[in-house]
């Protein structure tokens, strides 16, 4: 039923999408940036083929590639030259099937069939060609100009198995090139193969299931010819009749618009021209074809979907039959099961586990601590008193030079110098772990513990990352893909006691909990007192995640299933340089664009003033009565309400506020300006002189842990969410909790101590 | 400051009392969002659906039915017909009452929103089954008619809800309902379950807990006065005859192969043995049942297991070549037969 037409020259730079007006606002549609291109490459793929290490094979661009799956949520895009054309490529989600059943697929399947790429790339990964290969026959039923990357092959051969890509290509009847992405093996001849299919020089005939249940064939052969007769130059109608039988609100959509007449196998240029008209049916034919389907879907058997996708694995099933040959006996993954019969057991299991974290962690607080120093030294006592140096030499207004470097710009020199170093060694330190495929293994350990509470295994994950920054820790919520189990992964998250408020507790603890024991057991008692209050969020995450799920949550689909990917050797370097540019620099841009802001706003409420008084002051005494209530006090309480966008200046601004409240003189960088002192007995001094008791200092680690996420978090959830609803929870959850807690907690101290 | 005693005292009370008012189900709020369900519109949709169910099973309908049915004093059902027969909804024959056309059509867009919504909720959310005929009933009277078509849409038009019953169209056609309760089948006929009736709950979730589901093959072993013996999925099942007779099945042609064989689920098979599926549950249904199937878990397909997590749950299959960790209550749904571990290369 295919139209062959000549092979057409490729259009000039830019014109091939813009010949049909309908295809090019699909693509806008589809979140396709419109600069220029000649040829859009789609690349699909099962999760954890390698797709990404093809896409960044193709374009150079280092996009970061994870070992586990469903990395690739938001989409990626990129262009290359391919001797004289543009070629666009986007990387599709990663998913094992079209069946539009998740947004994932939905976003796939759309893509391939009302995008119309010029080519779609499948990434067949050559130790699972049969279960990739079901993907691949469900795209060659929506297309034929496809090319398959048979990925992986050194790996393959490392396991024994060995694929014959000619016999293949001949079955499939598209072009396999056999590639290991990685080295960029095969990766010259995949470009060969996208011109030839772009071009036309090409002419795939792809392999097609041919007969399904009777009654099936039945319903198709009543619908089929009725497609075909409104779209002759349909290239997929039996594709459509299924999709229409089961439902597919797209495809009927895409029928009453008259979008279905513009999608041909043909050059979209000469659609455009031509077949535009007589391919377009009249309204009434497109109402009558839809009529006729819902007649037809009473016919059809009740296990209908079943069956269909039972055929699709048995043409799979036979295909890799023929093409793929076996080592002697089972493949052989006989490194990977004793790694994971040792990773998994039941005496190494758990203390490997807790051994690698602890390490990870270790590395990370032990790591960051000198460069920390370094950049807060390099950045507020240096920079700082230079930058104000020079704008009074320039003969700047006090207020202008103390706006601009001790409010934004100090604010923002902190979090920097306490975000950045943690963050740039624990995510490279994760992302390794990650791309081991270790990380998968944790999940799957854990399950058991997060399941009862009514979460998925991979909220282990999402929480360690959390123990980071707790807005990455959201956005690696994505690899949960089971609607009711990410929300409550994301609104949890919070009680991972992030980097950022890590050193307010050691400090506050070690000034007054240190204390309450003897001299010689301070240091025990402080470090237990912290690690306390980390563990008591763990156990506060999985009561709320309990909680959620049985009330708020109760009414979200759940699914599980957790893919453990093969063992792979981590690359070191480029996993440095992407985790830092993904995760590190991204997050701490965020910071940035919160934290200048509110460096403002500190410095704004600490020095305007109203009746001879600072509005800090003002704020702080009508906050006191019930900061005392909770066990805190006025100044915590507008620390926390101005240090929103970021933790990390808690302690510098709660500094100011008791100086500029207490009125003590000769402390810090003078009046509304946010300090840090050098040693911590300065500090206990200040605090201790301001009224501060051990309950204050117990009730503001519990209130740190116990609060609303931090605006670049809760920015976070709701970009992730989509939803105020979840945000407005995952924001009041915390803080409710934390009003509560320290509430109980200063009522019973007061009356028993 | 507040004494911690008093404070402590205040805060009890004021938990106690918006526990007292936000408690779901019980509280102050659920009733008082139940009341506003019980307004005029919706006990008059009540009562046109009681008038349809009744015609559609060839019972009468009376004033006295309809009170029943209601749960109201006969006098407010009085007024409901008066106000019916006002708008030319229902009419009264004899001491009868009938659907009029238009009441019929009224009726039966309820009752497919009532269907649709089960259908919602069982393929696209997490709650349990029981409570589904409860939510609809509620939702039915909520949802305006672009909502339920936009509905409709999003879940590809369904033809059946999730108790086997047919959602009447748009146009408010209904397939004609064939089968018969399982009790009265004959001995030893194959038979697959059209309908589990969804009222009284108990029943329902008896059905429920064997397992049974619409599209469910059953063959009767046994039909008496004190027992309906029948088997399905390989297991024999006892029901008592009131039990069975709410189950619609409707006879296999001859010839149709029917597997009463015992087979051990997936969960049965421990780390270094195989199987090869048989067929999913029929009471898997939803999403979980698409992932499985897209995972590639359809029959024919052979698993080995290879290791249990820690804590033993969840187990990690070869399936199609990849390792998927599935937990206990995933496999226990997936009927495999064992085989050696060669077949699974």
């Amino acid at each position: 039923m295919t139209t062959t037409l000549p092979p057409v020259p490729a259009a000039g730079p830019g014109c091939a999408g813009c010949a049909v007006p309908s295809r090019r606002e699909n693509l806008v549609q589809l979140g396709v940036r419109q600069d220029k291109w000649d040829w859009l490459v789609a690349l699909a793929g099962n999760p954890n083929t390698g797709k990404s290490t093809v896409f960044n094979a193709l374009t150079g661009l280092r996009q970061h590639t994870g070992n586990w799956p469903g990395k690739t949520v938001a989409r990626a895009e990129g262009v290359f030259a391919l001797g004289e054309q543009r070629v666009k490529l986007v990387d599709l989600p990663g998913t094992y099937s079209l069946q539009a059943g998740s947004a994932d697929e939905e976003v796939a399947r759309d893509f391939v069939l009302f995008g119309q790429p010029d080519v779609t790339v499948v990434v067949l990964d050559a130790t699972r060609v049969e279960r990739n290969l079901n993907l691949a026959l469900q795209i060659l039923e929506i297309t034929d100009r496809v090319v398959v990357v048979l990925n992986l092959i050194d790996e393959a051969r490392r396991h024994g198995i060995g694929v014959d890509a000619a016999r293949l290509s001949r079955r499939l009847g598209v072009p396999v090139i056999p590639a290991v992405a990685r080295t960029g093996v095969g990766i010259p001849e995949l470009l060969v193969a996208i011109r030839g299919v772009a071009t036309g020089e090409i002419v795939n005939r792809p392999y097609r299931i041919e007969r399904h249940a009777p009654e099936v064939e039945r319903t198709l052969g009543a619908l089929v010819p009725l497609i075909e007769a409104a779209y002759p130059s349909l290239p997929n109608s039996r594709w459509v009749a299924l999709r229409l039988l089961n439902g597919d609100q797209r495809i009927e959509a895409a029928i009453r618009s008259g979008e279905l007449g513009t999608l041909t196998d043909a050059d979209h240029a000469l659609v455009g021209a031509a077949g535009a008209s007589a391919a377009v049916p009249t309204d009434t034919r497109a109402v009558q074809l839809l009529e006729t389907t819902n007649q037809l879907r009473w016919q059809l058997p009740p296990g209908f979907h079943d069956a269909i996708t039972a055929d699709n694995f048995a043409a799979a099933e036979t295909i890799a039959a023929e093409s793929v040959l076996r080592g002697l006996g089972r493949a052989r993954f006989d490194f990977d099961r004793k790694l994971d019969q040792l990773l998994t057991s039941r005496w190494f299991g758990f203390p490997l586990m807790l051994l690698i974290l602890t390490v990870v962690f270790w590395l990370t607080v032990s790591g960051a601590n000198v460069p920390s120093a370094m950049i807060g030294h390099l950045l507020i006592d240096q920079v700082n008193p230079w930058l104000k140096g020079v704008a009074t030499s320039l003969g700047a207004p006090w207020w202008l030079s103390g706006f601009l470097f001790d409010g934004v710009y100090l604010a923002t020199a902190w979090v920097i110098s306490v975000m950045l170093p943690p963050m740039a060694i624990f995510f490279p330190l994760f992302t390794l772990l990650e791309d081991f495929g270790y990380l998968p293994r944790v999940a799957f350990n854990l399950d058991r513990l997060f399941r009862q509470a009514g979460a998925h295994g991979k909220q282990a994950l999402t929480m360690c990352m959390g123990f980071g920054c707790n807005a990455a820790g959201v956005v690696a919520t994505r690899v949960i893909d089971s609607p009711r189990e990410r929300l409550v992964a994301i609104i949890t998250n919070n009680f991972s006691l992030c980097n950022g408020r890590w050193p307010t507790q050691i400090l506050i603890a070690s000034i007054f909990l240190g204390a309450l024991a003897p001299p010689a057991l301070a240091g025990l008692a402080s470090a237990g007192a912290v690690v306390g209050i980390a563990v008591l969020g763990i156990v506060v995450m999985f009561l709320s995640s309990w909680l959620l799920t049985r009330t708020v949550l109760r009414g979200e689909a759940t699914t599980f299933s957790l893919e453990l990917p093969p063992y792979r050797p981590p690359r070191v370097l480029q996993t440095l340089y992407t985790s830092l540019v993904d995760r590190t620099l991204i997050v701490l841009w965020r910071a940035v664009v919160f934290a200048a802001p509110a460096g403002a706003a500190i410095w704004l409420i600490g020095n305007v003033t109203f009746g001879g008084v600072s509005v800090a002051e003002h704020l702080v005494g009508w906050l006191n009565p019930m900061g005392l209530l909770l066990g805190l006090n006025g100044v915590i309480l507008l620390a926390y309400v101005v240090a929103i966008p970021a933790n990390e200046i808690v302690i510098p601004t709660v500094l100011m506020l008791t100086v500029l409240t207490a009125r003590v003189a000769g402390v810090g960088a003078g009046d509304g300006v946010m300090f840090d002192l050098k040693s911590t007995e300065q500090v206990a001094l200040l605090l201790r002189g301001a009224g501060w008791t051990a309950l204050t200092g117990l009730n503001l680690m519990l209130f740190s842990l116990l609060h609303n996420p931090c605006s670049t978090t809760i920015y976070t959830i709701y970009k992730e969410t989509g939803s105020v609803r979840w945000t407005v929870l995952a924001t009041a959850l915390p803080l409710g909790l934390g009003f509560i807690v320290c509430f109980l907690t200063a009522q019973l101290w007061r009356l028993f101590a | 400051m507040v004494d911690p005693a008093r404070a402590l005292l205040i805060f009890g009370l004021v938990a106690v009392l918006s526990l007292l008012v936000f408690w779901p189900g019980g509280g102050l709020v659920a009733r008082g969002l139940l009341l506003k369900g019980m307004n005029e519109r919706v006990r008059m949709e009540d009562a046109l659906k009681h008038l349809y169910h009744a015609a559609a099973s060839g019972l009468p309908a009376t004033i006295d039915s309809l009170a029943g049915a209601l749960e109201v004093r006969r006098g407010l059902a009085v007024r409901l017909v008066e106000r019916l027969t006002a708008r030319e909804l229902a009419r009264a024959e004899a001491d009868r009452l009938v659907l009029t056309e238009a009441g019929r059509i009224y009726a039966l867009r309820i009752v497919r929103t009532h269907r649709l919504w089960e259908r919602y909720l069982a393929d696209r959310t997490g709650i349990a089954p029981e409570l589904w005929h409860t939510l609809a009933e509620r939702e039915e009277h909520a949802l305006t008619n672009e909502a339920a078509e936009a509905l409709a849409a999003r879940m590809g038009h369904p033809r059946y809800d999730p108790h086997g019953d047919p959602i009447p169209t748009v146009t408010g056609e209904l397939p004609a309902r064939s089968g018969r309760p399982l009790s009265t089948l004959p001995a030893g006929t194959a038979a697959e379950v059209l309908h589990l009736e969804d009222e009284p709950a108990e029943l329902f979730d008896r059905l429920l807990a064997e397992g049974l589901r619409p599209g469910a093959r059953v063959r009767l072993i046994e039909s008496s006065p004190q027992v309906v013996r029948f088997n399905f999925e390989g297991h024999e099942h006892a029901l008592a005859p009131l039990a069975a007779a709410s189950i619609t099945v409707e006879p296999l042609a001859a010839g149709v192969e029917l597997d009463e064989i015992t087979h051990p689920t997936l969960a049965d098979i421990t780390p270094g043995a195989a199987g090869r599926v048989v067929r999913i549950a029929a009471a898997c249904q939803g999403p979980e049942r698409r992932r499985l199937l897209d995972l590639g878990v359809v029959p024919g397909t052979v698993i080995s297991a290879e290791f249990a997590s820690v804590a033993g749950d969840p187990t990690a299959y070869q399936i199609r070549g990849a390792l998927i960790a599935l937990r206990r209550t995933q496999s226990r749904l997936i009927q495999v037969e064992p085989v050696p571990l060669e077949a699974a290369s």
